[in-house]
C-alpha cells in the first residue's frame, strides 16, 4: 500500500505541473487557435524568475516560509510577457497555421538566449527552499510538504480556471470567442483584448508552473525543450483545446510514467508514447477532444 | 669627456623611451613568440559549471607559469572555443589548428565529443591533451595506439575508488543495493564494476532497485519514490550533474536515506550545490583527482584553492586539477625535449618527450603512461557536515594512484576486475 501511494504521489506531483502548463496550452488553442510552441519557455522562464523572486524576498527579509506565495506572485507577475508576445502573434493571426507554429518555435528557441543573457548557462537551483515545510506523513508515507502544497495549488488554480470559465461574464464571453469569433465580434466584443486577456493568462500558467517546480528540482536551458514534448504528449491524449483533456492527460502521463519508473524504467518515455500512438489511431481527437469534420 | 649636443639628445630619446615603455626591456619572454594553448571546454548546459572550473584554473596556471617564465621562455596564449556537441567540437578543433594554427589543443570533457575529436587530432596531426576526455567504447579502449593524442583516466577509476571504500567502510551492512546511475555508458558500466566489485570482495547482495535516469531529469520524485519502496539498505550513485543536487534534496525529503548508506563516486563536480540541508553524512564521496580541503595539500593547491575560492566565493573541483595536469605536462613535455636538443623542439619530440615526465599538479603527482593515458592521485571518502563551509567536506580522505584504479594498456576492464589485486 505504502509502494502505491509513494507512485501515486510522485505521478500525481509530476501530473501537478505538467497540467499548469497544459491548461495554458489548451486555452490558448481553444480560443485563438494557435498551438503554442512557446509555452515550455513561459515554464522555464517562471523557474528563472521564481529563483530571481525568491533570492529578492530574502534579501528584504521575508520569513523562507513565504517562499510558496512568493513564487506564485513571481509566476503572475513574470506571466504579464504574454501580452508583448500575443502583440507579435497578432500579426500572423489570419495566415495558415505553419505561421503560427513556426513564430513559436522561434521563441522557443529565443527564449533560451534570453535566459542565456539573465541567467547564465549553467543550471540554478534554489537550495533550501524545497524543505522549508519539511515532511509530512500521508497515510503511512512520508512525503515533502512541498510537493502536497503543489498539488494543492494547482488543483486550486484547475477550479479557479473553471470557475472563471463557467460562472463569469469574462469567461463566457471567452467561450463565445472560441466557439464564433465573428459573432462575438459582430456583438460588440474587442476580440484584440479577450485574444490578449486569453494569452497572457495561458503563459501565467506555465509560469506559474515553472515557478511553483524550481524548489524541487532546477532551471536550465533545456527545461523548456524537454516539457513542450511531454505537455504535446498531454494535450494528444486529453484532446486539443479541452481544459478537461488536460487535467486527465497530465494524470495519465505522470501516473504512467511514475509507474514505469517503478516496473521498468528504461520504459519511461515509452510507456508514455505507446499510449499516444493508440490515443491517435483509437481516438484522433484525444479523451475530451471534439472531432473536426 | 666631450659629449655633443646630439649624442645628449640621443640618450635623452633613448631613456625617454625606456621609461615609457618598460615592456621593451622587460625579459625576452615578452618578446618571444606566444605558445598558442587550445582550449575547447563546455560552457553551457548541464555540464557548463565544469567547464568554467576548467577554463578558470587553464588561465590562472597560464597566468603563474607566465610569471615564472612561460614555457621554455616563451608565453602561453589561450585561445578558447567551447565544448558543444561532437559535430560542432570537431568544426571547432579544426579552426583552431587550421585558422589559429595553435600548437597543442587542450580540454575536453565529454568521452561522446572526445571519441569524435581525438580521430581528427590524428587526422590533422595536432597534438590533443584531453582534460577528461578518454577515447574509450564504453570500456573498450578504441584508440589503443595514438600518436597525437594523450587522454584522461579511465571514467571508471571512481567508481573502482568508491566500491573499496563501500567495502571498507561498510562491509558487513550491505545486503539490499540499489543503484541510480545515469542511462549512458559510464553510468551503466559503474554500477556493474561496483556489483563486481562487492562479489570479489564477497559481499553477497541482492539488487533491488535500477533506476536509469536520462541525464538533465530534474523531476526524480518517483526515481526516489522507486528507490524507497525497495527498501536498499546502500545506494550507489555516479550521477554528476545538476540532477545529483536534485536527487539528494528530493531523496532526503521524502526520506529516502534514513538507514541507507551511500556512495556517491562524481559528487565532487557538484560540490558547491550539494547543501548540507539535504546531504546525510558519512557518504562515500567523491573528489577525483582534486579534493580542495585536502589537509595534507601541496603549497601549489592551497595557492589555487585560496585564489579560487577568494576570486569565485566557491570550492574548485577534480575539473581544475585536470586542466592545470593538461598545460603542465605539455609544458614538462616541451621543456624537457627542448633542454634535450637545445632549441624550441618539434611537435614528435614533444610527444615523445610527455610520457616520462612526472607533473605536479594541483590534486598531487601525476604523469602520462607510455600509451599516452594520464595516471593521477584520486580522493575519496566519508564525507562530514561538520565544517565552516555551507556544503559537506570529508571527515576521512582516502586516497589511491590511478594504477591501482584503472586497467593496464591493453587489459580488458572487467578481466582485470576480476583477476587484479585490488587495494582494498
Amino acid at each position: 500500500m505504502t509502494v502505491f501511494l509513494d507512485v501515486l504521489l510522485g505521478g500525481v506531483f509530476h501530473a501537478a505541473i505538467l497540467f499548469l502548463v497544459a491548461a495554458g496550452l489548451q486555452l490558448v488553442f481553444g480560443v485563438q487557435k494557435i498551438v503554442n510552441l512557446a509555452c515550455g519557455s513561459f515554464y522555464a522562464l517562471g523557474a528563472y524568475f521564481g529563483i530571481t523572486a525568491v533570492g529578492f524576498a530574502a534579501q528584504l527579509g521575508l520569513p523562507s516560509i513565504l517562499v510558496l506565495p512568493v513564487l506564485i506572485l513571481a509566476g503572475l507577475a513574470i506571466g504579464l510577457v504574454g501580452l508583448p508576445v500575443e502583440r507579435v502573434l497578432r500579426t500572423i493571426y489570419n495566415r495558415d497555421e505553419s505561421y503560427q507554429l513556426l513564430i513559436t518555435f522561434g521563441f522557443l528557441l529565443m527564449f533560451q538566449d534570453v535566459f542565456r543573457f539573465f541567467w547564465g548557462a549553467t543550471p540554478r537551483t534554489l537550495d533550501n527552499a524545497y524543505l522549508v515545510y519539511g515532511t509530512a506523513e500521508f497515510l503511512g508515507v512520508q512525503v515533502p510538504t512541498y510537493n502536497l502544497l503543489v498539488i494543492a495549488a494547482s488543483i486550486a488554480i484547475a477550479l479557479g480556471l473553471g470557475l472563471f470559465l463557467q460562472r463569469t461574464r469574462m469567461g463566457r464571453i471567452i467561450r463565445a470567442t472560441a466557439e464564433n469569433r465573428n459573432m462575438t465580434e459582430a456583438m460588440g466584443v474587442d476580440s484584440n483584448r479577450i485574444f490578449a486577456a486569453v494569452f497572457t493568462v495561458g503563459c501565467m500558467l506555465g509560469t506559474v508552473g515553472g515557478a511553483l517546480v524550481v524548489p524541487a528540482s532546477a532551471s536550465s536551458l533545456d527545461m523548456a525543450v524537454e516539457l513542450v514534448v511531454e505537455a504535446f504528449a498531454v494535450v494528444v491524449i486529453g484532446g486539443l483545446g479541452s481544459m478537461r483533456g488536460a487535467l486527465a492527460g497530465a494524470l495519465i502521463v505522470g501516473l504512467i510514467r511514475a509507474a514505469a519508473i517503478m516496473v521498468l524504467p528504461e520504459a519511461e518515455i515509452l510507456s508514455i508514447y505507446v499510449v499516444v500512438i493508440a490515443v491517435l489511431i483509437l481516438r484522433p481527437a484525444g479523451l475530451f477532444g471534439r472531432a473536426v469534420a | 669627456m666631450n659629449i655633443t649636443r646630439r649624442a645628449l639628445m640621443r640618450g635623452i630619446g633613448v631613456a625617454g623611451l625606456a621609461a615609457a615603455t618598460p615592456g621593451i626591456f622587460a625579459p625576452a619572454i615578452a618578446q618571444a613568440k606566444p605558445v598558442r594553448i587550445g582550449i575547447l571546454a563546455p560552457r553551457s548546459g548541464a555540464m557548463g559549471t565544469v567547464g568554467e572550473c576548467g577554463i578558470r584554473a587553464v588561465q590562472w596556471a597560464a597566468e603563474r607559469m607566465n610569471k615564472d617564465g612561460g614555457i621554455a621562455g616563451r608565453p602561453i596564449e589561450l585561445v578558447i572555443e567551447e565544448e558543444t556537441s561532437p559535430k560542432d567540437t570537431i568544426e571547432r578543433f579544426r579552426r583552431l589548428v587550421l585558422q589559429e594554427k595553435v600548437d597543442c589543443v587542450q580540454g575536453l570533457i565529454s568521452t561522446g565529443v572526445s571519441l569524435g575529436v581525438a580521430p581528427t587530432a590524428e587526422e590533422e596531426q595536432a597534438l590533443l591533451i584531453m582534460w577528461d576526455g578518454t577515447t574509450q567504447d564504453g570500456v573498450k579502449e578504441a584508440m589503443p595506439k595514438s600518436n597525437y593524442v594523450f587522454r584522461s583516466t579511465d571514467n571508471e577509476c571512481e567508481a573502482v575508488m568508491a566500491s573499496l571504500l563501500a567495502i571498507k567502510y561498510f562491509k558487513g551492512k550491505i545486503k539490499r543495493i540499489a543503484g541510480i546511475n545515469p542511462d549512458y555508458s559510464y553510468g551503466r558500466n559503474n554500477w556493474e564494476a561496483f556489483q563486481q566489485i562487492l562479489r570479489r570482495a564477497g559481499v553477497e547482495a541482492e539488487v533491488v532497485a535500477e533506476q536509469w535516469p536520462k541525464v538533465g531529469t530534474m523531476d526524480l520524485t518517483s526515481h526516489v519514490a522507486a528507490l524507497k519502496a525497495a527498501k536498499p539498505d546502500f545506494i550507489f550513485s555516479s550521477m554528476l550533474f545538476a540532477d545529483l543536487p536534485v536527487f539528494m534534496k528530493q531523496g532526503s525529503a521524502a526520506g529516502l536515506f534514513e538507514g541507507v548508506n551511500i556512495a556517491l563516486p562524481a559528487a565532487g563536480w557538484q560540490i558547491n550545490q550539494l547543501k548540507k540541508e539535504f546531504m546525510p553524512e558519512n557518504v562515500v564521496f567523491g573528489h577525483n583527482t582534486l579534493y580542495f580541503a585536502l589537509p595534507t595539500a601541496s603549497p601549489l593547491q592551497k595557492a589555487f584553492v585560496d585564489d579560487y575560492m577568494g576570486r569565485y566565493k566557491e570550492a574548485p573541483h577534480w575539473e581544475a586539477d585536470r586542466a592545470y595536469f593538461a598545460l603542465a605536462a605539455y609544458k614538462a613535455g616541451v621543456e624537457a625535449a627542448n633542454k634535450a636538443t637545445g632549441r624550441w623542439p618539434k611537435l614528435d619530440e614533444i610527444i615523445a618527450a610527455i610520457p616520462e615526465q612526472k607533473v605536479q599538479s594541483l590534486g598531487g603527482p601525476g604523469q602520462f603512461r607510455k600509451d599516452k593515458i594520464a595516471e593521477q592521485t584520486f580522493y575519496q571518502g566519508l564525507s562530514t557536515n561538520k565544517n565552516t563551509y555551507d556544503f559537506p567536506t570529508l571527515s576521512t580522505v582516502d586516497s589511491f594512484t590511478a594504477d591501482q584504479l584503472q586497467k593496464p594498456p591493453g587489459v580488458d576492464f572487467w578481466d582485470w576486475i576480476k583477476t587484479s589485486k585490488l587495494p582494498v
